[in-house]
């Protein structure tokens, strides 16, 4: 059993590594300020300091990301004071970030209360680690959070130790996602304090080809992901949906010709700019000249009368 | 030649009327009124039923594009009036081209009412039409001028409008003991369904998936997006909003006549869990000159008794409240709550029936409660609606020249152009 574990795992981590190398990250901390973050509350659980970020003040507001994200690698470096206690909060609801979402615990060595399911790198309360990550305090670590759908991988320093699908863990299939991402201020007291810098995220539902698979699901939940994704995608995401809509497939035709109507909608909005109309109804031209079947040209020609109009 | 042409033409009075009339036609006496039926499943099913109920009509056709239900039809027909002489046709153009026919009523699914109805007017007959009154607000525009040209009658077939609930709101509402009534509220529990993942097939022998299709987009088929769940699709219709929106939206427009409509403002969500795109749930503002309107699907709105209903109207004026559903109704004034209230005399002439109401109509020439022009009013916001809906924005609307103001991507999804051959007539 052990071995097909491990087979599993330098399987997963082949297709890690595979993925990432197409994954294009974006740093979400300028090392300078903020921005891009959400910071509610009285007291500041956050600040900058040298390029760093850093929780010290021991329950302090939480820090969230202002997007939402779906489906996602998310890395970073922390570092934990000698009895550190922060934690990553992910696909959640701000306001109520717990019962939304879930934490990807960071927990200093030193307590007892540090089992499988409550240590760094568990999904705390719900999945335990399967592998003990490097829990040295004082120096810096890697963690890398991967989200895609209900499947949730999580490494330290490159070594996987928790492996989840949210569908199949009491409690978690009911949450949501999709949602921000968060860290949550110093959980431990007064003096301790946890630091994190080069934040990136690589977020699936950028590339086109990752949210053509969510047509190719029944699952609703997905679907409404891959939807949203592709009517953010815009004007990038028309050629592959009239592929989908050319497959002969009511699946994926309808969720094609969905996602269609919501891009052109979208891009004839008097308050859109005109650019993204203009790269819309180029786009649904091209859509035109490269469709295969009557019915989706008819129906292409339609979104390029309502855009044009 | 039917009556109304034999009438117009001929200049002859109404007295000499009855001698002629036998002369040119050799159909039954003449305050006979020959039907047909255009479209016959579900509802079709029922205008067969109540008009076999009248002893002055008389059932001369029926039609549909699915062989089964005309069978189905047919043999209904018969048990009801079993000396029923009655032709079967799968194209509706045969009835419209028959001058012995008087009146038709149609049933199809909503992608065809107007065009059915418009095509009767001109072949100079009647029509009780399903509601909703039609697919997009052009076609209520041209069904109007069409109907006004032709001098036809139109009743749409809304037959709660009839009951005597309908009558007495009206009468309490307008009679201003609730005071000016600033507010209205208007919901319908639950929205429509996905209908899950089928495949495409071969459509069966026994129907015409073309002429079923007619001039709505084509689509290959699949048996969800045909008969008793073809709503569920923005290519013939608009789910369950549309389907109940005249059903409710009817006591708010026969009691208080809303009019300047100009802000119109939706949210909601299309269904994940299958191939269907009509509202699973919507929820709409509307903005009415001195009147709000609002519109939720689930859950109902938080006022006294909503639970109860799963469709309903509250009224909110200065001085009390009426919330009603399509026979019952609860008046609030004060602390106190009543089921009707004496005082307020019984005005209006009461119908003597959705159906009769329309056969008498034919024959007066006078046009019937929910005529035309009633109904595409009462029909117009939940066209209105589904746009801002499928746009996801909020929309201005211009009613003195039925436009969207700023928004021509809006002042598009007014129409549809219609699928070759089909064309929708120019008035």
């Amino acid at each position: 059993m052990k071995k097909i574990l491990l087979l599993l795992f330098f399987m997963e981590i082949a297709f890690l590594s595979f993925t990432q190398n197409n994954c294009k990250f974006v740093s979400l901390f300028n090392g300078k300020d903020l921005s891009g973050w959400l910071m509610e509350g009285e007291v500041p659980g956050f600040e900058v300091i040298d390029g760093v970020l850093v929780a010290k003040k021991y329950n302090g507001s939480n820090l969230f990301t202002t997007k939402r994200y779906a489906n996602f690698i998310f890395k970073f470096e922390y570092l934990l004071s000698t009895k550190g206690n922060s934690g990553v909060l992910i696909r959640c609801d701000p306001k109520k970030p717990w019962e939304t979402g879930y934490e990807i615990q960071l927990l200093a060595p030193w307590t007892p209360y540090r089992d499988d399911l409550h240590c760094t790198g568990s999904i705390y309360g719900y999945v335990p680690v399967m592998n003990r990550p490097d829990e040295t305090t004082g120096i810096w670590h890697q963690m890398e959070i991967r989200c895609d759908r209900t499947k949730i991988t999580i490494s330290v320093d490159g070594q996987i130790t928790t492996m989840a699908d949210t569908d199949t863990v009491q409690g978690m299939k009911e949450k949501l996602l999709s949602g921000a991402i968060g860290f949550q201020s110093n959980h431990s007291k007064d003096g301790e304090y946890a630091m994190f810098r080069n934040i990136y995220i690589c977020n699936f539902d950028s590339d086109p080809a990752y949210v053509k698979k969510g047509f190719y699901e029944q699952d609703a939940r997905i679907r409404k992901q891959a939807h949203e994704a592709a009517t953010e995608l815009g004007g990038k995401m028309i050629g592959t949906l009239v592929l989908l809509m050319d497959a002969d497939e009511p699946k994926l035709e309808s969720g094609a010709k969905k996602a269609l109507f919501d891009i052109t909608a979208k891009a004839t909005d008097p308050h859109a700019l005109k650019n993204e109309k203009k790269w819309v109804i180029k786009e649904i031209n091209a859509g035109i000249k490269k469709s295969s079947t009557e019915a989706t040209k008819a129906y292409l020609n339609w979104l390029l009368k309502m855009a044009k109009n | 030649m039917n009556r109304r042409n034999f009438l117009k033409s001929s200049g002859i009075g109404f007295l000499c009327y009855p001698f002629f009339i036998n002369h040119f036609t050799r159909s039954a006496p003449s305050d006979r009124i020959r039907i047909a039926h255009i479209g016959t499943g579900n509802m079709g099913s029922s205008h067969i039923r109540w008009f076999a109920g009248f002893p002055d009509v008389e059932t001369v056709a029926l039609c549909d594009v699915d062989q089964i239900h005309l069978g189905h039809a047919s043999k209904l027909l018969t048990s009801l009036r079993p000396e029923s002489k009655v032709n079967l046709y799968s194209d509706f153009r045969y009835i419209l081209d028959r001058k012995d026919i008087d009146a038709i009523t149609c049933a199809t699914p909503d992608h065809w009412h107007a065009l059915i109805a418009i095509l009767a007017f001109e072949a100079g007959k009647d029509v009780y039409g399903e509601k909703p009154l039609s697919y997009s607000v052009k076609e209520g525009q041209v069904m109007e001028r069409a109907l006004s040209r032709h001098k036809a009658i139109f009743q749409l077939g809304t037959q709660i409008h009839a009951g005597e609930n309908y009558h007495r709101v009206t009468e309490i509402i307008q009679a201003g003991v609730l005071g000016r009534i600033h507010t209205v509220r208007l919901w319908k529990n639950g929205g429509s369904p996905g209908l899950g993942f089928p495949s495409y097939e071969n459509p069966p022998e026994n129907l015409d998936w073309n002429m079923w299709l007619g001039p709505a987009p084509y689509s290959k088929y699949t048996p969800v997006r045909s008969h008793g769940t073809f709503r569920y699709f923005f290519d013939y219709s608009g789910g369950v909003f549309a389907d109940f929106w005249c059903h409710i939206a009817d006591i708010l427009f026969m009691s208080l006549q809303p009019k300047e409509l100009f802000s119109i403002e939706s949210r909601g969500e299309i269904p994940y869990d299958g191939i269907a795109d009509t509202p699973q749930w919507i929820d709409v503002d509307f903005k009415f000159k001195d009147l709000d309107i609002f519109w939720t699907t689930t859950p109902p709105p938080q006022v006294p008794d909503s639970e109860k209903m799963s469709i309903g109207a509250h009224f909110e004026g200065d001085k009390g409240t009426l919330t009603c559903d399509y026979d019952k109704k609860i008046i609030r004034i004060g602390n106190e709550e009543f089921n009707d209230l004496p005082e307020v005399p019984k005005t209006l002439p009461r119908s003597p029936g959705h159906q009769r109401n329309f056969l008498d109509a034919v024959k007066s020439r006078e046009q019937p409660e929910s005529n035309l022009n009633y109904a595409r009013k009462m029909t117009l916001p939940m066209h209105l609606a589904l746009i801002s809906f499928r746009l996801k924005r909020k929309l201005t609307w211009d009613s003195q020249h039925e436009q969207f103001v700023d928004d021509p991507a809006a002042n598009f999804l007014l129409k549809r152009d219609y699928r070759s051959p089909w064309s929708l007539p120019k008035y």
